[in-house]
């Protein structure tokens, strides 16, 4: 959270607000990065600020961490860890709006498997999903529901046997509940 | 361990991409090999010039498919590669079918892919198609329309400036995305007129936006107007940012609240209303 004085004078008025997109996983592994300027325009500066914004985030219990005069929103889930950037004087919430909309179509595209095997599986929807959120730094979308309308999903069920049992349990519990109430 | 992609080589994808020319065109095969190749750019690999151009020659081909994700995958390949090779333009036609065409699921990528490939010179020749498109119904390819047109003011921004009537029209569209871009663009292509920017700012400070994302951007607008103006505390460009602490929208609260915080020589009593705005927003957090 960032108080005080801005001393570099008023934050530009710009539809880029978005500075870097990241998934990584939980060795800090680079699974998805779409950096939208050049900030760090080496593959090498982008490794070590991954692995610095990694190092600093992924033992953490809280959201937002300021680091290299960027501000980092993020969320991890089992064996990955989802990343938005931006300024030092972005509006955090802003940024908290593409985490949002990021994990929340990760979610229901893995129908909450949010996990790096079952996310390398889906990766070109992954991709897709990162794509029509941000568009070279610019927010296009923060609602989850109408960017996976535009991504469609080869029909291709999650076998049974890739299912917890507790999914399983569930889902027959779901139908059975279903079948009473017709 | 278990990363499927993991071990993929890049000269090895580059060839598998030669299965592109075969017919029937297999879409899912074709679509995993389009997916390593964007894992392998995302991953820094780099791709060379001669490379980038076979791949392009090869996509082509594929837009014979209509398989709906082989189709999103070359869009998306195209534009990962636009600036990889000075031949992206074969693939000109295929997109202005697609953006044109009925498949709404196609347009706003396409539009997105075929502004990618363009520059100053393409440009022109796909003016008219652009000018449609900024105010299209559906709202996806009138956002994917303008947010194109902000990236395109960098080689072209006199082209772009002819549209400024239809970038307007869409400053009133009801998705707030749309709201957003559009208020965006047409600051971008004001700003260097003081007067027409103030002239916009009041507009839409009276009328209202329903995008909270306009919001923030009208704050933002507002703010470096104040910056360079005197008129200090009494202008209605402050009242109105400060009005903004009362938003129904924390987006908003927050925006307004960093804006007063942020001014050189804020006083107390400007800084007390926002600085509970911050507390409400600290609270919410």
């Amino acid at each position: 959270v960032k108080l005080g004085i801005n001393m570099d004078g008023v934050l530009e008025a710009s539809l880029y607000t978005i500075k870097a997109i990241l998934i990584l996983d939980n060795d800090g592994e680079r699974l998805v990065a779409k950096y939208y300027d050049d900030t760090y325009p080496t593959l090498r500066e982008q490794k070590l600020f991954e692995k610095n914004v990694f190092n600093k985030t992924h033992k953490s219990d809280s959201e937002i961490a300021l680091l290299e005069g960027q501000t980092v929103v993020y969320k991890g889930n089992v064996d990955l860890f989802f990343y938005v950037i931006g300024s030092s004087q972005e509006n955090e919430l802003m940024l908290m709006s593409v985490l949002t909309c990021l994990y929340d179509s990760v979610n229901l595209l893995l129908r909450k498997n949010v996990e790096k095997r079952i996310l390398l599986r889906h990766i070109d929807s992954v991709f897709l999903i990162v794509d029509e959120i941000v568009d070279g730094g610019v927010i296009m979308q923060v609602d989850a529901s109408q960017v996976l309308d535009q991504i469609v999903m080869r029909g291709e069920d999650i076998p049974l046997t890739e299912q917890t049992i507790t999914q399983v349990l569930q889902s027959a519990k779901d139908q059975i509940k279903w079948s009473l109430l017709k | 361990g278990n990363n499927p992609y993991a071990y993929i080589e890049r000269n090895v994808v580059l060839q598998e991409a030669r299965i592109f020319q075969q017919t029937p065109i297999n879409p899912r095969k074709c679509g995993e090999i389009l997916t390593k190749i964007i894992y392998l750019i995302n991953q820094g690999e780099i791709i060379s010039t001669n490379e980038a151009t076979e791949t392009f020659f090869a996509m082509t081909k594929l837009f014979q498919s209509n398989d709906v994700i082989l189709r999103r995958m070359c869009y998306l390949t195209i534009k990962e590669m636009a600036k990889m090779t000075e031949n992206a333009f074969i693939v000109t036609q295929s997109l202005t079918k697609d953006m044109n065409g009925r498949e709404d699921i196609f347009r706003a990528a396409a539009v997105r892919a075929l502004c990618a490939i363009t520059d100053h010179s393409t440009l022109q020749g796909i003016e008219r198609y652009m000018k449609q498109a900024i105010v299209d119904k559906v709202h996806s390819v009138s956002s994917a329309a303008l947010v194109s047109s902000l990236h395109l003011t960098k080689q072209a921004f006199d082209v772009v400036k002819r549209w400024v009537n239809e970038v307007q029209e869409s400053c009133s569209n009801d998705s707030i995305m749309v709201q957003y871009h559009a208020l965006g663009l047409l600051y971008h292509l004001r700003k260097k007129d003081r007067l027409a920017t103030s002239k916009m700012v009041t507009k839409f400070m009276k009328s209202g936006m329903k995008s909270p994302f306009a919001y923030c951007m009208l704050i933002r607008i507002a703010s470096k107007l104040l910056e360079e103006d005197d008129s200090g505390r009494d202008s209605p460009l402050f009242n109105f940012i400060e009005s903004c602490l009362r938003n129904k929208h924390e987006l908003v609260i927050y925006e307004a609240a960093s804006a007063i915080v942020n001014m050189p020589n804020c006083s107390a009593r400007e800084l007390a209303p926002a600085v509970s705005g911050w507390s409400y927003e600290l609270g919410a957090i």
